[in-house]
């Protein structure tokens, strides 16, 4: 089970993070269109930078710890899931934040 | 020769900043939101960063020359932090420009908030 652990952890992430829409009122799952606009940029860019990085060796990943599937450029497929976990982790809590604040902007 | 992740890491913070004011303008920077929710995604990343990062058993392993030196909180490397705002900013941003009228999903559960004045008859085929 070793090797699913970064892949566990950022499944993770989603799951904790599955209230602030449920119940905070987020509302990030529910505009599908507005969220692949908002993570696409994001997989795209820090993908090309994590792909740069990982050529030049500034980083590598746990063998043990990933299950060693790679994309092109050596991206360890955790990476790409990385790069759309955090970014809707973060827009469900902004979401969350400005929905309890009643935030209208 | 300088460290090459936190001088990125920085380097994105700014660009993101640049882009924000010079470009796509949402206001974030003006909301409360966005920056209690930075807070909490900050307070997050310690324990999650911290664990992908741990030196006695680390998912990802750095090039100790392509970093700052500085590992804090716990065993993450403190450039980590303008890499988290940077990639978290830039999705607000995004998600922002793409604006609620991106979404045009039919009848949802709840209305959306009260667009531009109907008119007075009802509408046709609204269930």
């Amino acid at each position: 089970m070793d090797r699913y652990q970064y892949a566990i952890l950022l499944v993770g992430c989603l799951v904790l993070t599955l209230p602030l829409e449920l119940i905070l009122g987020a509302r990030v799952w529910r505009q599908p269109r507005r969220l692949l606009g908002a993570v696409v940029p994001v997989v795209l860019i820090f993908g090309t930078w994590d792909a740069w990085s990982i050529s030049r060796g500034h980083w590598t990943f746990s063998e043990r710890l990933t299950t060693g599937v790679t994309l092109p450029f050596d991206l360890p497929v955790e990476e790409v899931l990385f790069f759309v976990a955090i970014p809707i982790c973060g827009l469900l809590t902004f979401g969350a934040v400005r929905n309890v604040l009643g935030e209208k902007r | 020769m300088t460290a090459a992740y936190p001088a990125m890491s920085i380097a994105a913070a700014v660009i993101v900043v640049i882009v924000e004011l010079a470009w796509l303008r949402t206001g974030i920077f003006r909301m409360r939101s966005y920056w209690v929710a930075m807070a909490v995604v900050f307070a997050f990343q310690i324990p999650i960063d911290g664990w992908m990062t741990k030196l006695s058993d680390p998912i990802v392993i750095y090039n100790p020359d392509a970093l700052s030196g500085l590992r804090f909180p716990l065993d993450i490397p403190t450039e980590e932090f303008a890499y988290a705002f940077a990639m978290v900013t830039l999705a607000i941003m995004c998600w922002e420009r793409a604006g609620p009228a991106a979404e045009s999903a039919p009848s949802e559960s709840a209305p959306p908030e009260p667009a531009s004045p109907e008119p007075a008859s009802p509408e046709p085929g609204v269930e």
